[in-house]
């Protein structure tokens, strides 16, 4: 019997552990993308503010999307991509931003917020995180095996069959992100990248048709251990993510170098935005943490730390010299110009680059 | 006349382990790695040992998931034995069907789909989400798990033992406890136990029930699969082996001394 | 003391017209009542609604007009989209194909590994029992990051084989079916194992004894008598590896190629990628009936084979 009654007493004691009291006042929750901040930043907040930071956080916009539109998420500062953050605002899913809780968003960047303002009109809604290009890692000493001089600035590394069935043996990843994937196929054929008609997404199908037989796979997070440990030569990536895989090579001392490029053909530009859900449980203290965040030494931080490029222009004095300097990073002002955005496709567009996708990945 | 091993089942049981254990032996390997990656071997260290303990998220999430594995497998074998006898013994009663329909589904249906379905009901009856709802998830589709292994044990049987004992007078609850729950015992405790690791291991439907400040372990590793898993999860995981086999050896001993006591006595 | 309390709540039981019969049914169909049924409800009620850009995203099935009418919106179009587009059907194949071939090699394996442990002396049996589930309490994508490592082309496997002089050329395992089916019998091992176990653990030798005794040799006795006698316990097993495997997701999208169609990608890739909630569930539904039909078929069998045994 005692052993029972033990037993209960266990099972108590582990409920009352579990459900501490709900709602409290001075809290923040805030939902970001895993390993994206300098975690120090969070208690520095709180001392200075008095606030207690609830801090979680997410790998796919596509798991956010689907807390935000069942409602009541319970989160005070979201960060979705900007793509996704445009739908999610026509469906109502956050408060306009309250401008004069925000004095520190004069220290952002202009041209930043201008490309925004296609997702977000007027900047009403969100303010930048961090933002980066999508494009290709590659592992120097492989590819240069195998063609030494490879078009390791361009596209054509990628979409031209006769150049990329050189690389196919030692291993190739692509994003599985139609939408990206897609853009960045139209772009090379000289079509619209950011196309909503189904017949201009279904042009993408041959280009991508054509290079299927010589990539190992489509995955989105697999290729950055991948190119670290030298299992892939190259993979269409996030600029961030290629770094990662950069520095985890260097780490591993086994020789691996991964390089990041930005096709000189342009390539597709996205941000991470911070923003307020309608329902957030506590909205006045959702607008501190962002302009905390705004500050532009507490931003520069995350720069440092993750390096992506940041959405404020003042930061970038605390930016460190490398990563300011690194135009993979912080593009030149013509490259930059070249970096196109994509608009978020609609139901019938979404329709018809997912029927692409999916033929694309079954043909092998 | 030969009992216990046959020299064929020593052979399936080591190959057997064998196949269990050797990815397993690879992780606690990699858990003394020096380098990050933890497929490529490049030297010993305990230092994710160190910045394990340092990481107060990732052991606030193990902390979480232990609590949600234990108290959802509880309920959940509590229940799904109920269920398990309900199915093999009570015989025709109104709505069997359905219950059995009930007790299947669960496990049919993709984890997308019930997530969303629960994450659905818990907004429309406003029930705020954390660990509370995690646990309500894991006792909805684990309890069926549990039913099925009881059934099958009890459907191996006959009832004669059961019958018996009621025709010597013996009232249906008492005889469920002296008679039948011992009988099924190996098929509760395997419930029990495959309830807790599909709590401790599930992903899908614990992101979508979970709220703010209720993130399990699973939730904790795949959001840093992104920039690649370290070996610090793979020492997590070497820790959470050690403890519970420390764990069993401590109970093995126990029950050793006491069935030693009981027979002296 | 636990007889006074018991006799106590049968007191009050009766007061209440409770049974402890009425009561065991009671309680698990409550719960899953309010935890599937409910929920199950809504899912059902969303496979026959159209996708919207709102919270919730998808549009209501039934509406009050302020004048007091009443309409519904009910349409059938996600379902037919099932019928005519052959991504959905050759998912579902797909996935029963990967599922059914993973059961049978499954039970192949554990097998017998759960019938020897039935044979181990009693003190080992639940030390054998937790060495089979221990594996599974660390981090699933830790496993299957570690099933990487070893079927990679430069992983342990390959340089077993090719160090054994086996093989020459290192296999292409990772990114193909292969894989997919030695990830799925890894990961359900237990599920496989532990069923069977339980049921073969009961013989406490003696039938197999008598049997030697009237002269029949083990393996004689083995088909004759443990097999047909641990037969739930299979299908249970089969049960608990083959339906999950239909479903799954992580194992394929991790392990398996990017041409490898499941109905549990398939069905991810329309919630997440087309955010189409009720294509999504219309799925789902599908599922569930094509597979929930038979498995309460088939339990009603095997109820009814009890019932003509016990008489």
């Amino acid at each position: 019997m005692t052993g029972i009654r033990a037993f209960v007493a266990a099972l108590a004691a582990v409920a009352l552990l579990a459900f501490p009291a709900a709602a409290q006042k001075n809290v923040v929750n805030v939902y970001n993308w895993s390993d994206y901040i300098d975690e120090a930043v969070l208690k520095e907040f709180e001392k200075e503010t008095g606030l207690k930071v609830v801090y979680d956080v997410f790998d796919s916009n596509e798991l956010l999307e689907t807390k935000l539109l069942a409602g009541k998420s319970g989160y005070d500062v979201v960060v979705p991509s900007a793509t996704f953050m445009s739908r999610q605002i026509k469906a109502g899913v956050f408060r306009k931003l309250d401008m004069s809780l925000l004095p520190n968003r004069k220290h952002m960047w202009d041209v930043i917020q201008q490309r925004v303002a296609k997702y977000d009109p007027g900047n009403a809604y969100s303010m930048n995180y961090l933002w980066g290009t999508t494009g290709i890692g590659y592992n120097e000493a492989k590819i240069k095996q195998r063609m030494p001089n490879a078009p390791v600035d361009s596209w054509t590394l990628v979409f031209d069959p006769a150049i990329i069935s050189k690389f196919a043996d030692c291993g190739i990843h692509m994003l599985d992100a139609p939408d990206e994937m897609i853009a960045a196929a139209l772009k090379h054929i000289g079509e619209d990248p950011a196309s909503q008609d189904p017949k201009v997404i279904e042009k993408a199908l041959k280009p991508l048709q054509a290079i299927r037989p010589h990539v190992q796979k489509f995955h989105s997070s697999e290729y950055i251990n991948a190119l670290a440990n030298g299992d892939i030569c190259l993979a269409v990536g996030w600029s961030g993510d290629i770094f990662q895989a950069g520095n985890r090579a260097k780490e591993a001392k086994k020789g691996v170098e991964v390089t990041y490029m930005l096709p000189k053909e342009g390539a597709q530009m996205w941000f991470d935005q911070m923003a307020v859900p309608a329902d957030a449980p506590h909205p006045l203290n959702a607008h501190r943490f962002i302009n905390y965040m705004m500050k532009p030494e507490v931003i520069a931080r995350s720069t440092n730390v993750v390096q992506y490029a940041n959405g404020n222009k003042d930061s970038q004095q605390f930016v460190d010299k490398e990563v300011l300097a690194n135009p993979s990073v912080y593009p030149t002002t013509e490259v930059m110009a070249r970096l196109y955005t994509i608009s978020p496709l609609g139901q019938k567009a979404q329709r018809a680059a997912t029927s692409v996708w999916t033929k694309v990945k079954a043909g092998k | 006349m030969q009992h216990g091993l046959s020299r064929f089942n020593v052979v399936s049981l080591t190959l057997g382990i064998a196949f269990l254990y050797t990815p397993i032996a690879l992780l606690v390997l990699f858990s003394f790695n020096e380098s990050r990656l933890v497929t490529v071997w490049a030297g010993f260290s305990t230092k994710w040992y160190a910045q394990l303990l340092r990481n107060e998220g990732l052991m606030n999430a193990a902390w979480v998931s232990l609590q949600v594995a234990f108290v959802s497998s509880t309920i959940a074998t509590v229940l799904g034995t109920l269920a398990g006898v309900v199915l093999a013994r009570f015989g025709r009663f109104p709505g069997r069907t359905l219950f059995s329909g009930l007790i299947a589904a669960p496990i049919v249906m993709p984890e997308v789909i019930t997530g969303l379905a629960l994450l659905l009901t818990f907004v429309a009856i406003s029930l705020d989400r954390g660990v509370l709802t995690v646990i309500v998830a894991h006792v909805t589709f684990s309890l069926c798990f549990v039913a099925i292994v009881v059934q099958s044990r009890l459907l191996a049987f006959d009832r004669s033992l059961e019958e018996a004992a009621m025709d010597l007078g013996c009232p249906p609850v008492r005889t469920f406890l002296t008679i039948t729950l011992p009988l099924i015992m190996p098929a509760v405790a395997a419930g029990w136990l495959l309830a807790f690791t599909l709590s401790l291991d599930d992903l899908v439907i614990a992101s979508f029930t979970s709220g703010p400040g209720a993130t399990t372990l699973p939730m904790k590793i795949y959001s840093q699969v992104r920039l690649g898993v370290t070996p610090e999860i793979n020492a997590i995981s070497t820790i959470m082996i050690g403890i519970v086999a420390a764990a069993l050896a401590i109970a093995s001993l126990i029950g050793k001394r006491r069935m030693n006591a009981e027979r002296s006595q | 003391m636990r007889s006074r309390l018991h006799h106590r709540l049968i007191a009050v039981g009766k007061r209440l017209g409770i049974t402890g019969r009425g009561l065991a049914i009671a309680v698990p169909y409550a719960w899953l009542a309010a935890f599937f049924l409910v929920p199950f409800a809504i899912v059902l009620k969303l496979s026959f609604s159209e996708v919207v850009i709102a919270i919730p995203p998808y549009l209501p099935l039934f509406e009050w007009g302020e004048d007091g009418s009443f309409t519904v919106n009910a349409r059938l179009d996600n379902y037919i989209t099932l019928f005519t587009d052959d991504l959905y059907w050759r998912s579902y194949l797909g996935s029963l194909k990967i599922a059914a071939i993973s059961t049978a090699v499954a039970l192949l394996i554990g097998y017998p590994i759960a019938y020897g442990m039935s044979r181990a002396p009693a003190a080992w049996r639940p030390v054998l029992v937790v060495l089979v589930i221990l594996p599974f309490w660390t981090s699933f994508l830790i496993r299957v990051y570690a099933l990487i490592g070893i079927l990679k082309k430069e992983g342990l496997l390959n340089l077993a084989l090719t160090s054994l002089g086996l093989i020459r050329e290192p296999l292409t395992i990772l990114n193909t079916d292969i894989a997919i089916y030695i990830g799925i019998v890894y990961s359900y091992l237990p599920f496989v194992v532990l069923p069977i176990y339980a049921s073969l653990e009961r013989f406490d030798l003696t039938l197999l004894e008598a049997a030697a005794d009237l002269g029949c040799r083990p393996t004689r006795a083995f088909w004759t008598i443990t097999l047909p006698l641990s037969l739930p316990g299979v299908a249970a097993a089969a049960l608990l590896i083959f339906i999950p495997a239909v479903g799954e997701f992580v194992i394929p999208d991790l392990l398996g190629g990017s041409e490898t169609l499941m109905i549990g990608k398939t069905l991810w890739s329309e919630f997440f990628n087309n955010r189409d909630w009720p294509v999504a569930s219309a799925v789902a539904i599908a599922l569930l009936v094509l597979l929930v039909a038979p498995i309460v078929y088939f339990q009603r069998l095997q109820a009814k084979v009890a019932h003509g045994e016990r008489w």
